[in-house]
């Protein structure tokens, strides 16, 4: 089977295994403790650049050294570092949840390899972002994809053209699928975009897979030339790989709409824009800095007399995402930067006013008009209204 | 207008039976268990007798009320036994006591709790309490039944006979009332057994609960308890009303004399003290009854501005580390315990001590590791059953940072695990919430001082658990390098293509390394276990025991003090209790 390529890795990953694994043992020949270093992945190893564009990782490590307590986790690096070359070897690909049943599997078939058997999944999944993170490769060069999530995309003038496996081309007319969505994998690097004529206006993401969908059935794609992608929440590694992946290749002007609260502005919009601290080694494949944020924006709210919420600080989740919009004024170095200045006044006027709004809230404005968003978002891309 | 009419005081107790623990079918069972042998304990506490108590619980069908059944409670001791004449007195009439304001550490102090057993009895089965009482003059012992004539307060005789009793004197009771036998949990009677067996090493216990097979405990001491006498009331104790009716006690006697006979700490200099907060002398030589109200306020309030000393603490009673100790092991086998008897305080100007023991049992380790400790309260060596959370006990426990002992403990609750937490507080003026005399209402100062005896407690059992989990976690280290190494270097060797000879080298590399690892912890249990050895040393120089291996003192009787062993009796002894 072809290797898909999501960049051009200069780095031999079955090689640099063997490196490691030498040391390692040549290490302990001489009874010395090996050493394994793996970028610290955490706010507190993240640089935002604004030329950059994305979160990038700082100097720190995780510094794992033999000893008593972390020879189990030395032991399982090991254990599934052998699984993975073996799937790099044969061209086999799994998901994370694969490859915890494949480590089930071999301890069940080897009873030597009992005292490493993973309790549940998460343990094995941060065994393999610890790989990743140490040998500086995203999981996906290791064959290891995650489930695809989000990311249905509509366009009337949208072709995608495709590298398959065998070498053959399979072409997509994103336009004669009706409104059935485009769906792109875990790889969309993959693919190469073109517009079917012309140049596509722009790209719109929708934070509600419902939404979009809303858009897509009342015609909004057809009766513009543009790209509507519903990002179904957080955006996966998809979804972020395949806006980065429209940006560079169609360079159409990129617009997200979601609700204006602090965990879519953080986890959701930025995330999307400049990848996020846990995934430092892969935020520049995996983020599409060119995105603005179009709404749903404070003075919206003023504007159209939005209906909003107040936060409700005695329900956890919205007392720990108010938290977290303080820490990121502090701490979040995208939030910091002065080209975010505007992003990061969005996050006070909600921690001062402990208002949310949802993006469905422009509904309100005239309940029989069914095209009322499709007109507010329009409306905003033309007047600039966005950040 | 409608007519106002007294009641006496058995018609009050009559209506209002749950103020003094009969607010349920269960509850009545284990307080009139708790009064009759309340009573026989004090009895022969009193008497100089070291108490034999034989229980019999059974059920005897239906009950007359709904859900109920007919309990037959009998307690037997061999105490003194009461004088015929009293006989209607002590379980026919309430308020009459020998104890009442006494100011000593008995168990009972009003007069209240038997008599009102008395009177649910006949409540609910139409027929008081039978007792048979012989003291050592009587040839025969006296049979009868006691009724409350609830109209007057006043004990009624029936069906009296004289009877042949095989022993020289005691008192037998035995109470049919509608009630629920309930056997186990905080309110359960073998928790009740289990508790008064603890803090009495003095008593031997035979009990037969209904179905269970009957269990003998021996005693561990053969000491009874010196009860010490009373002390006179300390003036900073008392309110203004209290103060004059103290001095109505007095009668004809000077001003000067009552203060210094009626109080203690009041002496010559106190008395210059109060001229000098404004109290005329001549007031001193004036007879009590020519005292006026304003003069007894103005005595009252300069008493209040002048610093007296602290009463004294030798009116209070403790049972003592050693007894605890004894004692805690008829409970079932301990894995390790500490106990700690303080010193006795004064706590709101009351003296008052506090003695607390934590064991941890073989066989509840297994049942319970993960629950709540059990907490056993005890207030002047009588089990508090009830009501926990508003006892300053179980305040106190809470308020300790028992994770910095080696405990779980959820925040602001009590710790974790398979132990019994025994706290025993002693005083003569200990403050109930209720008449049921079921939690403790406790000051800061009283929080304060049983925190402080459970914290001493809780150092002394850190060290057993800080030796446990330092070996668990050598057991743990050794474990991981065993199962772990070997596993790394090979998966290492497979990915390197490496030969055998460098594998087993590396293997060897490996085994130094973790090795280095295991000796340090190696050389933490040797620490902590010299640290517990010297615990067990001092415990051992103490009370004397030469036990080598667990911190406990020897038991005189060894062998009939351990679970599992034969009494001089047929039944089985100690029944290391099944806790729920």
């Amino acid at each position: 089977m072809a290797k898909i390529r999501i960049r051009e890795l200069t780095k031999d990953i079955p090689k640099e295994a063997r490196l490691l694994c030498e040391q390692m043992l040549s290490d302990l020949e001489k009874a010395k403790r090996p050493v394994l270093e793996a970028v610290k992945c955490s706010l507190d190893n993240s640089f935002y650049n604004s030329k950059v564009g994305y979160l990038t990782a700082g100097d720190k490590v995780v510094r794992t050294e033999l000893n008593v307590s972390s020879v189990q986790k030395m032991a399982r690096t090991i254990f599934m570092l052998e699984i993975l070359l073996g799937n790099l070897k044969s061209g086999a690909v799994n998901t994370k949840r694969e490859y915890y049943y494949i480590s089930k599997g071999l301890v069940r078939s080897n009873p030597h390899y009992r005292p490493l058997d993973f309790d549940d999944q998460p343990e094995s999944d941060a065994i393999i972002d610890f790989i990743g993170d140490m040998l500086e490769v995203y999981r996906e060069e290791m064959n290891c994809f995650a489930n695809d999530r989000g990311g249905q995309t509509y366009s009337k003038n949208l072709v995608v053209t495709e590298t398959l496996a065998d070498g053959s081309i399979a072409t997509v007319d994103v336009g004669s699928l009706g409104t059935t969505p485009f769906q792109p994998k875990n790889k969309p690097q993959q693919f190469r975009l073109k517009p079917k004529k012309g140049k596509i206006d722009f790209c719109l993401i929708i934070e509600s897979e419902g939404t979009a969908n809303t858009l897509v059935n009342n015609g909004m794609h057809l009766r513009h030339n543009c790209i509507i992608i519903g990002a179904q929440g957080v955006p996966s590694n998809g979804v972020r790989g395949w806006c980065k992946t429209i940006q560079d290749q169609l360079k159409v002007p990129m617009y997200f709409y979601g609700d204006l609260d602090a965990y879519t502005l953080q986890n959701i919009f930025r995330t999307l824009k400049a990848g996020s601290a846990a995934s430092l080694i892969r935020n520049s494949d995996f983020s599409a800095p060119d995105v603005r944020f179009l709404g749903v924006l404070p003075e919206d709210v003023k504007k159209y007399d939005l209906l909003c919420y107040s936060v409700n600080e005695r329900d956890v989740a919205e007392a720990r995402s108010l938290k977290k919009a303080k820490d990121a004024l502090e701490n979040d170095p995208f939030f910091q930067d002065k080209k975010n200045k505007r992003l990061a006044d969005i996050l006070r006027w909600l921690v001062k006013e402990k208002k949310r709004c949802e993006q469905q809230a422009v509904f309100s404005l005239d309940p029989k008009d069914p095209q009322i968003l499709e007109k507010v978002i329009v409306e905003k891309i033309k007047s600039g209204n966005f950040v | 207008m409608s007519k106002i009419t007294s009641s006496s005081t058995a018609e009050y107790f009559a209506k209002n039976l749950q103020q003094v623990g009969f607010s349920s079918p269960a509850k009545a069972v284990l307080t009139t268990l708790k009064e009759a042998v309340d009573n026989s304990l004090d009895a022969c506490e009193e008497n100089g007798i070291l108490p034999d108590i034989n229980i019999e619980i059974h059920k005897m069908g239906p009950g007359a009320s709904r859900n109920t059944d007919l309990v037959q409670i009998i307690v037997e001791d061999n105490g003194p036994g009461l004088e015929p004449d009293d006989l209607a007195k002590v379980f026919g009439e309430y308020l009459a006591s020998s104890k009442f304001g006494r100011g000593r550490c008995s168990r009972g102090q009003q007069g209240i709790g038997i008599s009102a057993a008395t009177t649910w009895a006949q409540l609910t089965n139409a027929s008081g309490v039978r007792v048979t009482s012989k003291t050592k003059n009587m040839r025969k012992a006296l049979s009868a039944t006691i009724d409350v004539d609830i109209k007057s307060n006043r004990g009624v005789v029936k069906n009296k006979e004289t009877v042949d009793w095989d022993r020289p004197n005691g008192i037998r009771v035995e109470f049919r009332i509608d009630g629920r036998v309930v056997l186990n949990g905080d309110g359960g009677l073998l928790t009740y057994l289990e508790g008064t067996t603890l803090v009495n090493p003095h008593m031997s216990i035979r009990y037969k609960l209904v179905d269970l097979d009957a269990q003998v405990i021996p005693r561990v001491s053969s000491v009874v308890p010196d009860i010490p006498s009373a002390t006179l009331p300390h003036p900073h104790t008392m309110k203004l009303g209290e103060f004059m009716t103290h001095a109505g006690l007095y009668g004809k006697i000077t001003l000067e004399n009552f203060l210094k006979k009626g109080f203690s700490r009041i002496s010559d200099a106190t008395l210059k003290e109060l001229t000098a907060k404004g109290v005329p002398k001549s007031m001193y030589g004036k007879a009590l009854s020519a005292i006026t109200e304003s003069d007894y306020k103005k005595v009252y309030q300069a008493l209040h501005e002048v610093d007296l000393v602290a009463p004294s603490t030798r009116s209070v009673l403790t049972v003592g580390e050693e007894g605890l100790s004894k004692s805690i092991q008829r409970l079932g086998e301990v894995d390790f315990f500490s106990v700690v008897t303080r010193k006795p305080r004064i706590c709101d100007f009351k003296p008052v001590v506090v003695e607390v023991a934590i064991a941890r049992f073989k066989d509840r380790v297994a049942e319970s590791s993960d629950g709540p400790v059990q907490l056993l309260r005890f207030a002047n060596r009588v089990p508090l059953q009830f009501d926990k959370g508003a006892c300053a006990i179980t305040r106190s426990v809470e308020s300790v940072n028992w994770r910095a002992y080696g405990l779980n403990q959820p925040k602001d609750s009590l710790p974790l695990g398979p132990f019994v937490f025994a706290v025993s507080v002693t005083s003569p003026f200990i403050k109930f919430k209720n008449a049921s005399k079921e939690t403790i209402d406790g000051s800061d100062d009283l929080v304060e001082e049983i925190r402080r005896s459970l914290m001493q407690a809780g150092q002394k059992m850190a060290r057993h658990i800080r030796a446990e989990d330092k070996a668990a976690d050598l057991e743990r280290k050794i474990q991981h390098i065993e199962k772990f190494g070997p596993i790394l270097v090979q998966g290492l060797a497979r990915i390197t293509g490496a030969a055998k000879s460098r594998e087993k080298l590396a293997e060897e590399g490996l085994k130094k390394l973790l090795g280095r690892d295991a000796s340090s912890a190696e050389a933490e249990l040797e620490h902590a276990n010299s640290k517990l050895s010297q615990l067990k040393a001092q415990e051992r120089k103490r009370f004397g025991g030469e036990d080598e291996d667990e911190s406990v003192v020897e038991v005189e009787d060894a062998d009939a003090a351990k679970p599992g062993a034969k009494s001089s009796r047929t039944e089985k002894t100690v029944p290391p209790r099944k806790k729920k």
